[in-house]
């Protein structure tokens, strides 16, 4: 009986991983995450989840994760290869075809209807496998973004769907001559969700419930977390009952009234991070008016210029970053957040509202003018509160607001209608500093895949030339030259207002050590014992 | 009873259908699901695209009557988000929601009939000024601090129950339960317990006012007078006599906790229909939104039904023609 006792130790011992810990990491996100398929979703719970399973060939840092690097072989043409110790979750290597295969299926319908990330794909004329462990990818016209994209591409394994053997020739209706692709319903039960990440899936719940396990055979660094536990509590304050009680190991969002709370409680502490989101106020600039501004002698104040530097000079951004957040945001100079690479340098924005008052005078508005700011209430955190306050500081210097806040969805459908003359507003930038303003205030540019969100009406023959030149500059350096150059041009016009750069927050246990990313994904992998 | 069904059913009905019409055109209004689910990135012409897929792209009356049609052959709709059939979305959920309402209604009436009773029947006790001052106060305090209240209270200082979520669940019919397995019900008594504090109050007031009203009938001084012990006079004549408001409250409150039992769903994370119903508003989810909203009315009009037959059974004096 000791005997086999002391046996059973030694199996336990010997057979225990490098990294003893056999500890769950249980998570509580703030908002449900859609499905364990890695394709039909964008928004960030969904990709914290998905990250955990699914990999991309680049990593959130830009730089490459299961790619081992990529050279531009035309202005048209890039080619990848591939890292050769990567292994799925199934135990099958990860070659080339596997990598032409997710690219059919991000162009499928997925379950008969419109991939919603599809158009990431749009570019994209031919992706061919070279060899074992290279893959070419071929564009349209030239688009350098690529690179930036692939973030969105991710891997899964060509045996998972019923896939002839044999090469897989690409079309951009993702038929690629395969049969048939698993359905939604395959990944959230598990049998598709096969990837290459540190974690391997075990459970989904569409209400926001998921269960992970350690891939102990890892490419990279092996987790120290044996599994993670993933709930949602859309509630921020069960959400902080539940790691008080001990439910939860690491919860997202604490609102900031709580984080003074959490530095005070020994057994607690909080982490944030930079996120890649900036947000700003934007204007409806056309000259022929904008909805909801009206000014008495029936112009259109916010055409001009001093109009929109008096607006920008009566914010003070410091008091925003320190009273409403805590500290906890970053006082904007540009529209991308400006340690994103490749943003340029700028100087900081001033805050005088005397030069304000004096800047609308000359542009004829010594009464100020009226404007309804709408701002989404449920989207960024702190957002109405911000919007009340940008409202008061507008107020200060003459200028009557109308402030509305609506839920998400009203707001989206509004915007979308342009009928939104002055409106808070967000951005992530996945894609490089670049991706607002090539969106937002480029003029609009099929060809280029500038200016689709282009809701100010806004058009600078600078501007568009500086864009123009960088959508189709592979180099680097060239294109973060143009890139400045647009920035400046765009802050000098400024047809929207930056204001704050969003910082991701977590709340945890005292002992635990979180490395945030920039792009406010929640990952095990980025969570520590000290 | 037959011509009172049937004048009932086509009642229900036109109910159903102006309440489908209704939530169809407000959703309409006020939002685009294209806006809402299109990626920033989307063109024009990838909106247009998406808007064609979803089926939203065609004029309101014609995306009503395509509505109208399928739900006539038992087709709710697709939901946009999870591309689902809408109907299966709801009734996998539906567990979850009936029972912690169940679970609450049956604390309420358990606990807050008794109450009621008692302290109409003890008028000038202390103990019934307290039960009077604790349902007004229990009556007032708002859903959902409430309910961190209770986390506050059983998860964080004492740490006997469990902040959030469901717990373990059992299969049954194809669907999890929590009712069945101890792990579960430890997750239910707060959320149950959450709903339940203003149904005890509703319906202590309820059976104290019934009871100070019944007391005083001649029918009671009868009883009295006729040497029926005080316990079978409290149990045959006023209990049964107060029934009849508390019935239709009863009705009435069982269907708000299951279609509304939102603000709870929300605060201890419980998956039910009205967590779903939050987040298809959100996500501009028509096809569930309306399904949901018709299911509950026609839930509303069974259990008013159900309250009208319960009517004839407790008072002899009402017939339906």
């Amino acid at each position: 009986m000791k005997k086999s006792l002391i046996a059973l130790g030694l199996i336990a011992v010997l057979t225990a991983p490098s990294v003893v810990n056999a500890e769950t990491l249980r998570i509580a996100f703030s908002s449900a995450p859609r499905s364990m398929d890695p394709i039909p979703f964008s928004g960030a719970p969904t990709a914290s989840l998905r990250e955990h399973v699914f990999e991309a060939l680049v990593g959130a840092d830009d730089s490459p994760l299961l790619a081992n690097g990529w050279t531009w072989i035309s202005d048209t043409s890039l080619e990848v290869s591939l890292r050769e110790d990567v292994f799925f979750h199934d135990g099958d290597p990860l070659t080339a075809r596997d990598v032409v295969y997710s690219a059919c299926r991000m162009m499928y319908q997925v379950d008969g209807r419109r991939n919603l990330l599809t158009s990431s794909m749009g570019p994209v004329a031919d992706v061919v496998a070279l060899d074992q462990h290279t893959v070419r990818f071929d564009m349209h016209a030239p688009y350098p973004l690529w690179i930036q994209k692939m973030k969105f591409l991710p891997i899964m394994s060509a045996t998972e769907g019923d896939v002839a053997d044999g090469p897989i020739a690409y079309d951009a209706e993702g038929d690629c001559g395969i049969a048939a692709y698993p359905t939604r319903a395959k990944y959230e039960e598990g049998s598709a969700s096969i990837g290459t990440g540190p974690f391997r899936f075990v459970s989904f719940d569409p209400s926001g419930e998921a269960s992970l396990v350690r891939n102990d055979n890892y490419w990279g660094e092996v987790s120290e977390w044996e599994g993670v536990e993933i709930r949602t509590i859309g509630n921020a304050g069960a959400r902080l009952a539940g790691l008080l009680a001990g439910d939860f190991d690491v919860i997202e969002n604490p609102t900031t009234e709580d984080l003074p709370g959490l530095e005070a409680n020994p057994d607690l502490a909080y982490t944030a991070t930079p996120s890649w989101r900036s947000i700003f106020l934007l204007f409806d600039v056309s000259p022929d008016g904008a909805p909801g501004v009206i000014a008495q002698d029936g112009s259109a104040p916010l055409s001009d210029v001093r109009v929109r530097q008096a607006m920008s000079l009566a914010i003070n951004r410091e008091a925003i970053a320190a009273r409403l957040f805590g500290g906890e945001a970053t006082v904007a100079n540009q529209f991308a957040p400006n340690y994103r690479t490749g943003a340029p340098e700028l100087p900081a924005l001033d805050h005088d509202p005397e030069r304000a008052v004096a800047l609308l005078s000359e542009a004829g508005y010594p009464d100020g003018f009226k404007i309804t700011l709408a701002a989404p209430s449920d989207r960024y955190s702190n957002g109405a509160r911000v919007a009340q306050a940008v409202a008061q500081y507008l107020s200060r210097i003459g200028i009557e607001v109308d402030l509305q806040t609506q839920p998400w969805s009203v707001f989206a459908t509004q915007r979308r209608e342009r009928e939104l003359g002055v409106f808070l507003y967000g951005w992530g930038h996945p894609q490089g500093a670049a991706q607002m303003i090539s969106f937002a205030f480029a003029s609009r540019n099929v060809e280029l895949g500038l200016g689709a969100s282009n809701y100010s009406n806004y058009t600078n023959a600078d501007f568009d030339a500086a864009m123009q030149a960088w959508a189709v500059e592979t180099d680097d350096t060239i294109a973060n030259g143009y890139l400045g150059e647009a920035m400046r041009v765009v802050m000098e016009d400024l047809p929207g207002v930056p204001l704050y750069y969003q910082h991701t927050i977590w709340a945890h246990r005292a002992d635990l050590e979180i490395v945030g990313r920039q792009d406010e994904r929640t990952l095990a992998t980025t969570v520590s014992r000290r | 009873m037959v011509s009172f069904i049937v004048k009932r059913l086509g009642q229900s009905a036109i109910l159903v259908l102006i309440m489908s019409a209704m939530v169809f055109v407000g959703m309409y209004v006020v939002s685009d699901p294209v806006a809402v689910l299109a990626g920033e990135d989307f063109t024009e012409e990838d909106r247009q695209a998406l808007a064609v897929e979803l089926g939203v792209d065609r004029p309101l009356i014609a995306q009503y009557l395509t509505f109208l049609g399928n739900v006539s052959q038992g087709d709710f709709g697709t939901s946009f988000v999870y591309n689902r059939p809408v109907l299966g979305l709801i009734i996998e959920r539906l567990p979850a929601t009936l029972e912690v309402a169940l679970a609450a209604m049956l604390i309420g009436l358990v606990v807050g009939i008794p109450l009621g009773v008692y302290s109409g029947l003890n008028q000038k006790k202390r103990t019934t000024k307290a039960i009077s001052f604790t349902t007004t106060v229990g009556y007032s305090i708002p859903n959902f601090w409430q309910g961190i209240l209770l986390i506050m209270l059983f998860a964080v200082w004492f740490q006997v129950l469990p902040a959030s979520g469901r717990g373990d669940t059992v299969e049954i019919f194809g669907v999890g339960w929590s009712i069945f397995s101890l792990d579960g019900l430890s997750h239910m008594i707060l959320p149950a317990l959450n709903l339940a504090i203003y149904t005890i109050c509703l319906q202590a007031r309820l059976a104290r006012s019934g009871t100070q009203e019944v007391m005083y009938q001649d029918y009671m001084t009868f009883a009295r007078a006729k040497g029926i012990s005080r316990d079978r006079i409290v149990r045959r004549h006023l209990v049964r006599n107060i029934l009849i408001p508390i019935v239709t409250i009863t009705g009435l409150q069982l269907g708000g906790l299951i279609a509304f039992a939102t603000v709870t769903e929300t605060v201890f994370s419980w998956p039910g229909i009205g967590k779903l119903l939050l987040d298809s508003i959100h996500n501009s989810d028509r096809p569930v939104v309306v399904a949901y909203l018709i299911l509950i009315t026609l839930m509303f009009v069974t259990i008013n039904f159900i309250v009208d037959v319960l009517y004839a059974l407790l008072d002899p004096r009402i017939r339906y023609a």
